[in-house]
C-alpha cells in the first residue's frame, strides 16, 4: 500500500497547512495616526479567498468613512481608527478575528463583515460581548431569526424581499406580455436562494408555472449542462441566483447553447459594473435585470461627499456597491452614537436604531425588532451597455424598461 | 436520446481539457513522487499571462500557447533548480508543504499584479457553437479539446519515442536501475518538473477562454485534478486521460440527470468506490511494496 500511504501523509500535512494559514488572519492597521484617545473600531473582512472582491470593496467603504469622519472632527470629539483583519473568507477565521479584535486589540466598536455566510458566526461573537453589530452585506433571513439584540443589516431589505419590485413589475405586465413559465437555477448560497424563493413565492400563485428549479454547489465551473437543461425547459422568465463568477459563467453558457429568455433576472453579478460587461461581452448584457442597494447617481444625503472622498482616495473608478454599503453601515453606527452620545452601553445604541430611521447614502433605512431592514431594493437593468435603475419610478435613471431580449447570442 | 448524446459530448469535450490539465500533475508525481499542490496556481498564472497578452495584442488566446508553454517550462525549471530540488529526498509531506506555500505565494502575487477581480478572455468565438443536427458543440470547448489532444499526443510521443522521454519513464519505474544504465536521474527530475509545469502553460490558456478566473480559482482546480489522477492511478498518463474523461462525463451526466447540486459529489463518490476496489487507481501500477503491506 505504499502508493496510498505516501499519498495520505502529504494530505494530512496539507490539511495542517491549511489550518495554520487559516488561523493566521493578519492584522491590517488602517490608522493614519496613533492617537491614544482615538475610538478604535474593529472589523474582519474577506480580503482574500472567495469573497476577496467584495471584501476589499467593503474595506474601501470603511476607509472612506474613516477619512470623512476624521476630516469633520471625528466622533464624539475623538478621532476614529478602523482596524481591519483578513478572515480569508473562512467562517472559523472570522470568529477568531472578532474575538481577537475584542480581547486583544480592545476595540471600542465593531463593524460587520461581508456575506451572510461570515456574518452568521461573526454576529454571534458581537452579541455575546454585548457590542453593536451593523453589517453591510448579509441579508439571509436566517440571520434575523435568532433573537439577537445588537445586530442590524444596513441595506434596504433582507434577501427574500430583494426581488419584490421585480416580481411586482412582472405581475403588472399586460397578459399578452406576461411570461407564463419561469426557471430558477441558483447557487447554493444563503443569500442567493432566498432571493429566488421570494420571487417564486409571488409568481407561482399568480399562475407563472415553474419549469426548472435546481441548486448547484459553490465550486461549479462548468455551466454548459445546466444551461442546456434550462434551454430544454424553455422558460419565458429566467431568474438566476448567482454571486459573481458563476453568474458570468452561466450567461456565457446560455450564449453557447443559444438560449434567450424573454425576461432575465440575475442576483448580484450584474451589479459589478464593467467587470460584468467585460466578463460576458457588452452586447450580451442587454436587458438583464438585477436588484441593487446603491447607485452612484443617487441624490441621497452624503452620496456626493462619499463619491468625492472615494475618488480622492482610490482614483476615478466607480465605487463598487459593496463599498457604498460599507460606508452606509458605518453611517448607521455613527448616527446611533451621535444620538445616544456615548458608547459604553451599546444596548442603548441598538435600542435607538430599532426606533429610528437613519439617512444614509443608500437612502433612509429602518429596522424591525430583529434588526432586519424594512425597505425595498432598487431594480436595475442593463440597457445599451449601461446599468440603469428602472424601479422604483422615483429613483429611476431610465424612463423605459427593455421588454425582452436578455442573453443575446453572438 | 438527443439530450443524452448532448450531455455525453459536453462531458467528453470538457474531459479532454481536464486530461491535459491533469497530465503534468500525474507526470511529476510518477517520476518524482511529488504532489505538486501548486499545479492549480500555475494554471491560473498561465491564464493571467494569456489575459495580458490578449488584452495587449488581441492575439487569439489559443495561439498564445506557443508563448505560455515555453515560459512555464522555464518557470518550472527555475523553480525546480532553486526550490524543489532541495526537498527531493525529504519525502512527500515536505513537497506538499513546499508546493502549497508556492501556491499561496503565487496567489498573493497574482492578486497584486492583476487584482483580486474576476478576469475573462473573450475571443470572437467564446460564446458561439457548432451545430450538428440537434447537438451543439461550443466552439471554445471544441478548440480547447483539440489543443489538449494535440498536446497530449505530443507528450505521449515524447515519452515513448525519444531518449529523454524513455529516461523519464525509466526513472519513474526504477530510479536505481535507470542510474545504472547511465540515466542522469537528477537531470531527468529537473526536466520532468519543467515539462509538468509547461503543460500548465497550454492548460492555463485554455482555462482562460473557458471560464472566468481570479487568483483564488486555483483551489477549485487542484482539488478536481487531484481527484482525476487518484481515480486514474497516480503517475499514469493514460490513467489521467481515462480519469479526466470519466470525471468530465460524470459531472455533466450527474448535473443533467440527478441535479447540479450533486455534480461535484457523485464523481467523488465514484472515486471513493473505485479506490475501495482498486487502491492503486484504474490504471495505476501495483508496486512490489504495495503487495508486501
Amino acid at each position: 500500500m505504499r502508493a496510498m500511504r505516501s499519498f495520505t501523509t502529504p494530505l494530512v500535512a496539507l490539511a495542517v497547512g491549511l489550518v495554520a494559514v487559516g488561523c493566521g488572519g493578519s492584522s491590517d492597521d488602517d490608522s493614519s495616526g496613533s492617537d491614544k484617545s482615538a475610538i478604535k473600531i474593529g472589523a474582519s473582512l474577506p480580503l482574500t479567498g472567495d469573497f476577496s472582491e467584495p471584501g476589499k470593496a467593503a474595506r474601501q467603504g470603511y476607509q472612506v468613512w474613516q477619512k470623512t469622519v476624521n476630516d469633520q472632527g471625528g466622533l464624539l470629539g475623538r478621532k476614529v481608527q478602523i482596524v481591519v483583519r483578513d478572515d480569508a473568507s473562512d467562517q472559523n477565521t472570522v470568529v477568531a478575528d472578532y474575538n481577537a479584535l475584542i480581547s486583544r486589540e480592545k476595540v471600542d466598536l465593531l463593524l460587520g463583515t461581508f456575506s451572510s455566510l461570515l456574518n452568521i458566526p461573526a454576529s454571534t461573537v458581537a452579541e455575546r460581548n454585548r457590542m453593536l453589530y451593523v453589517e453591510p452585506a448579509g441579508g439571509a433571513p436566517d440571520i434575523f431569526n435568532r433573537g439577537y439584540k445588537y445586530l442590524f443589516f444596513a441595506q434596504q431589505a433582507t434577501a427574500d424581499h430583494q426581488g419584490d419590485l421585480f416580481a411586482q413589475y412582472i405581475l403588472s405586465l399586460p397578459p399578452d406580455q406576461r411570461p407564463k413559465t419561469a426557471a430558477y437555477p441558483t447557487l447554493d448560497d444563503p443569500f442567493a436562494v432566498p432571493v429566488l424563493e421570494g420571487i417564486r413565492a409571488k409568481l407561482e400563485p399568480a399562475g407563472i408555472k415553474t419549469v426548472y428549479r435546481k441548486t448547484y454547489p459553490a465550486d461549479t465551473q462548468n455551466f454548459d449542462s445546466i444551461a442546456n437543461a434550462v434551454k430544454s425547459a424553455n422558460p419565458e422568465l429566467l431568474v438566476h441566483g448567482a454571486t459573481f463568477a458563476d453568474g458570468v459563467g452561466f450567461i456565457r453558457a446560455l450564449d453557447k447553447v443559444g438560449f434567450d429568455p424573454k425576461y432575465f433576472f440575475q442576483t448580484s453579478a450584474p451589479s459589478f459594473a464593467d467587470q460584468f460587461s467585460k466578463g460576458i461581452g457588452e452586447k450580451n448584457t442587454e436587458g438583464i435585470f438585477y436588484a441593487v442597494s446603491w447607485t452612484p447617481e443617487a441624490k441621497t444625503p452624503g452620496n456626493k461627499e462619499f463619491l468625492d472622498a472615494y475618488h480622492e482616495m482610490f482614483g476615478n473608478q466607480i465605487p463598487a456597491e459593496d463599498a457604498a454599503d460599507a460606508f452606509a453601515t458605518a453611517q448607521v453606527m455613527q448616527a446611533a452614537i451621535k444620538a445616544v452620545g456615548k458608547i459604553d452601553d451599546q444596548l442603548k445604541l441598538a435600542d435607538w436604531l430599532r426606533s429610528h430611521t437613519v439617512d444614509t447614502i443608500l437612502g433612509p433605512l429602518k429596522w424591525n425588532e430583529t434588526g432586519a431592514p424594512q425597505g425595498q431594493f432598487l431594480i436595475g437593468q442593463w440597457q445599451s451597455g449601461q446599468s440603469e435603475i428602472v424601479l422604483p419610478k422615483a429613483a429611476a435613471t431610465s424612463e423605459q424598461i427593455a421588454q425582452s431580449q436578455a442573453a443575446a447570442s453572438g | 436520446m438527443t439530450q443524452f448524446t448532448q450531455t455525453l459530448v459536453l462531458g467528453l469535450l470538457i474531459g479532454g481539457v481536464y486530461a491535459l490539465l491533469a497530465s503534468g500533475l500525474t507526470l511529476i508525481f510518477g517520476v518524482m513522487n511529488i504532489i505538486n499542490v501548486a499545479h492549480g496556481a500555475f494554471l491560473i498564472l498561465a491564464a493571467f499571462a494569456t489575459y495580458s497578452v490578449w488584452t495587449a495584442t488581441g492575439v487569439d488566446p489559443l495561439a498564445t500557447i506557443a508563448v505560455t508553454t515555453p515560459a512555464m517550462f522555464a518557470f518550472g525549471w527555475v523553480l525546480y533548480r532553486y526550490a524543489v530540488r532541495r526537498i527531493r529526498t525529504a519525502g512527500p509531506a515536505s513537497s506538499v508543504l513546499l508546493t502549497f506555500s508556492i501556491a499561496l505565494l503565487l496567489e498573493g502575487i497574482m492578486g497584486l499584479v492583476w487584482g483580486n477581480t474576476s478576469h475573462a478572455v473573450r475571443p470572437a468565438y467564446f460564446n458561439e457553437s457548432f451545430h450538428v443536427g440537434d447537438i451543439f458543440l461550443p466552439k471554445a470547448q471544441v478548440y480547447a479539446c483539440l489543443v489538449a489532444v494535440g498536446v497530449l499526443v505530443a507528450l505521449y510521443a515524447f515519452l515513448s519515442r525519444t531518449w529523454a522521454g524513455r529516461a523519464i519513464r525509466s526513472s519513474a519505474v526504477n530510479p536505481q536501475g535507470a542510474q545504472l544504465v547511465g540515466v542522469d536521474v537528477a537531470a531527468v527530475a529537473a526536466l520532468t518538473f519543467a515539462i509538468g509545469v509547461a503543460t500548465t502553460g497550454a492548460g492555463g490558456s485554455l482555462v482562460s477562454v473557458l471560464y472566468p478566473f481570479l487568483p483564488g480559482s486555483h483551489y477549485v482546480w487542484i482539488s478536481r485534478l487531484l481527484g482525476i489522477i487518484v481515480l486514474g492511478g497516480m503517475g499514469s498518463l493514460p490513467g489521467a486521460v481515462v480519469g479526466a474523461l470519466l470525471i468530465g462525463v460524470g459531472e455533466t451526466m450527474t448535473s443533467t440527470y440527478i441535479g447540479p447540486e450533486w455534480a461535484t459529489a457523485v464523481p467523488y463518490a465514484v472515486i471513493f468506490v473505485v479506490l475501495l476496489a482498486r487502491p492503486q487507481g484504474l490504471l495505476g501500477a501495483r508496486l512490489r511494496e504495495d503487495v508486501a503491506v
